[in-house]
């Protein structure tokens, strides 16, 4: 291959087809970059998968390319770099892209106003995005320990100047935040609802799935009666820094995931190549199931599958 | 065992109501996107759950739409034509009776005239946080004079639907919810984990640790919850997604519930919302617009559903369970609507009659005189 656009047919695109030595050796050969996700792809909770640390070096070595796109909002980049370096990978902040690095840049990006205040349902991985990003929070862990009194004659009190509500995982969730968010949403003309994503549940730990951000977020749609923008994955969102990063055509990207309906459907409606791994959320059940409708053009066991055939 | 065919757990995918940035035109952001949030992703008023259950005696297989367009609602000027063209009135509280602890102007004389002209007098809330026998209590403090047997809350609603599909005894029902579901369960003879003492439980996320759930759940039930919290949640999901057959039942949807007077909260819609979210389910609702409390006191009390006057403050609550039901439908404007939202062009939800509070009943028929 010349290093030209792959032109696939849609029918390619969702072939859904396991990695054999041959679609390996054609996937190596037309892509440049290669776009991870991380919970299910290359840790789950604190565990590396087998291999992964070997098929990254490879990859790097053919001179690909390699960025980080997690919807795990609960790090910032920084955070995330840290961790890799504790699992023994050496990743530049600048590789990862996570929803929480994604909220704080569609602020920046639509000009939000630095004299409001962003409201946050969410970890520490928000909070500090916003901060580098010259923006003021409210909210984050510390409203995880206040509680609300319903008694007559108590008024819960909400800033009026936040005029953004961000919602990411949390497992700090509790009613005083739930209640904050929706009075400000409610009545703060214009605020905005942004969520970093809406993954139902994810690997939080290495031995079972944990309800994820899209649990905050329909419970804040639940009060609000209001739909989220979303930034993470599947939105396309962070493709345009990705994009303005490397100068490669989509099509010469591929995305490796475990999830369809954010993984994948990212990597599709971006236009890149995909291959979905059975390491984390979805197994093969999942996939064969007649109620999918999301299939990606590969499929394999776990990342390392894609050196396995490498001579 | 449980022999109903639940057909309301459909798979909700997530990326349904994702909204992609610009999809027409998604990688140019060199065109600013506006900093407001689009008002037509408001969808305050629309009808929220589908739900269709086999047919039993207690059948609530009412589905949720709102009826097909019908006139605008008429402000009410002659009280005594609708208050004899009806046997029963079917009383919302939050908002109707009372906002808070204080009763809203009126009431008792106004309970007690209906009363005096022999209409049965029921009471049907969607707060799932007391049972019905505290809520008599409410009731009597605030000096008006209710029996346990008229008042229909989402918490009696919850354990009166299980028992109507047979329940079987040896499974346990997790609630995330206050005590007033806890209480009827209980008077039902129905086992149960959870409620507020879980509101105390935290987890830790790290390496080897793994939450149990007990296997003999066999239904989530899930209200307004002040205490809720992701132990609960994760709880929930575990019982919902691995223990085969359980159910998902919530008490209601509603968004917002005035629990003081002062101001708006967050509603058991919220809780709901939550476990949504992470089983991607959707959940029976018992609570009003769903008919279930409707058919269930119709049936007890003999009443035909032509002859009761719903009364409520909340259009996709209240106004949605009477038309549903089949009955005439009285909005007040003395809790959550406004009259202007009540006229918006959005609002595709008309009751038949609406009026500032229930007290009109008696001052627009002196006015009448």
């Amino acid at each position: 291959m010349d290093g030209g656009i792959t032109n696939l047919t849609t029918e390619e695109r969702t072939n859904c087809q396991r990695l054999t030595p041959l679609t390996t050796a054609n996937l190596l050969d037309s892509v440049d970059a290669f776009l991870f996700d991380c919970d299910g792809v290359i840790w789950k909770g604190d565990a590396l998968i087998d291999g992964v640390s070997d098929t990254l070096d490879t990859l790097r070595a053919l001179g690909k390319k390699l960025v980080f796109v997690t919807n795990n909002s609960t790090k910032s980049r920084r955070q995330y770099a840290k961790k890799f370096h504790s699992v023994g990978i050496s990743v530049s902040e600048d590789e990862i892209f996570s929803s929480s690095f994604a909220a704080a840049m569609y602020l920046k990006v639509i000009d939000f106003p630095k004299e409001k205040k962003v409201y946050v349902i969410g970890e520490e991985g928000i909070g500090e995005e916003l901060q580098l990003a010259g923006f003021t929070s409210l909210g984050g862990p510390e409203d995880g320990k206040k509680t609300v009194q319903l008694r007559p004659n108590y008024l819960f009190e909400h800033d009026k100047s936040v005029g953004a509500v961000v919602v990411g995982l949390d497992q700090y969730i509790n009613y005083y935040k739930l209640q904050y968010a929706t009075l400000c949403i409610r009545e703060n003309p214009g605020c905005l609802f942004i969520a970093t994503n809406r993954d139902a549940v994810g690997h939080l730990t290495d031995l079972q799935e944990w309800p994820g951000a899209g649990c905050m977020v329909a419970a804040v749609c639940g009060s609000t009666q209001k739909e989220p923008i979303v930034v993470g994955k599947p939105s396309t969102f962070l493709m345009e820094f990705l994009l303005k990063k490397f100068n490669i055509p989509t099509s010469r990207m591929c995305m490796v995931g475990d999830r369809l309906d954010t993984d994948i459907l990212f990597g599709q409606n971006a236009g890149c190549r995909t291959l979905l791994v059975l390491s984390g959320v979805t197994d093969i059940s999942d996939l064969q199931d007649s109620k999918n409708h999301i299939r990606p053009e590969y499929f394999a066991d776990k990342v390392s599958d894609i050196i396995r055939f490498i001579q | 065992m449980l022999t109903t065919k639940l057909s309301a757990a459909v798979a909700v995918s997530s990326s349904s109501s994702t909204l992609f940035l610009n999809p027409q035109n998604r990688f140019n952001f060199s065109k600013r996107i506006p900093s407001v949030a689009n008002p037509s992703l408001c969808n305050s008023l629309r009808p929220i759950v589908e739900w269709s259950l086999s047919k039993r005696k207690m059948d609530a297989s009412a589905s949720l739409r709102a009826v097909s367009p019908r006139a605008s609602a008429e402000q009410l000027k002659d009280p005594d034509q609708l208050i004899d063209s009806v046997e029963t009135f079917i009383f919302d509280c939050d908002g109707v009776i009372w906002k808070g602890d204080k009763l809203i102007d009126g009431v008792p004389e106004t309970l007690d005239m209906l009363r005096s002209k022999g209409k049965r007098l029921v009471f049907v809330t969607n707060n799932s946080t007391k049972s019905r026998k505290q809520y008599g209590k409410k009731f009597e403090t605030l000096g008006l004079s209710v029996s346990e047997e008229e008042i229909f809350a989402s918490s009696f609603a919850a354990a009166a639907y299980l028992k109507s599909i047979d329940f079987p005894k040896d499974k346990k029902v997790y609630v995330v919810g206050e005590d007033g579901i806890l209480k009827e369960l209980e008077l039902a003879g129905i086992q149960y984990l959870g409620g507020p003492e879980d509101g105390e439980k935290k987890i830790e996320l790290k390496p080897g640790f793994m939450m149990e759930h007990d296997e003999n759940v066999g239904a989530v039930v899930v209200g307004f919850d002040r205490y809720f919290n992701y132990y609960k949640i994760q709880y929930a999901t575990l019982c919902i997604r691995e223990n085969p057959g359980c159910l998902f039942i919530a008490t209601n949807r509603d968004a917002v519930t005035h629990l003081t007077d002062a101001q708006e909260w967050a509603g058991g819609g919220s809780m709901v919302g939550a476990v949504r979210g992470s089983t991607q389910r959707e959940p029976l609702v018992v609570g009003k617009p769903s008919t279930f409390m409707m058919d269930y006191l119709a049936n007890k009390f003999g009443i035909s559903k032509s002859q009761i006057c719903m009364v409520g403050d909340r259009l996709d609550t209240d106004i949605l369970f009477g038309q549903n039901g089949g009955c005439k439908t009285l909005l007040v404007l003395s809790g959550v609507t406004s009259l202007s939202m009540l006229q918006n062009p959005d609002n595709t939800i008309q009751p038949d009659f609406y009026t500032n509070k229930i007290s009109d009943f008696l001052s627009l028929k002196t006015a009448a005189v």
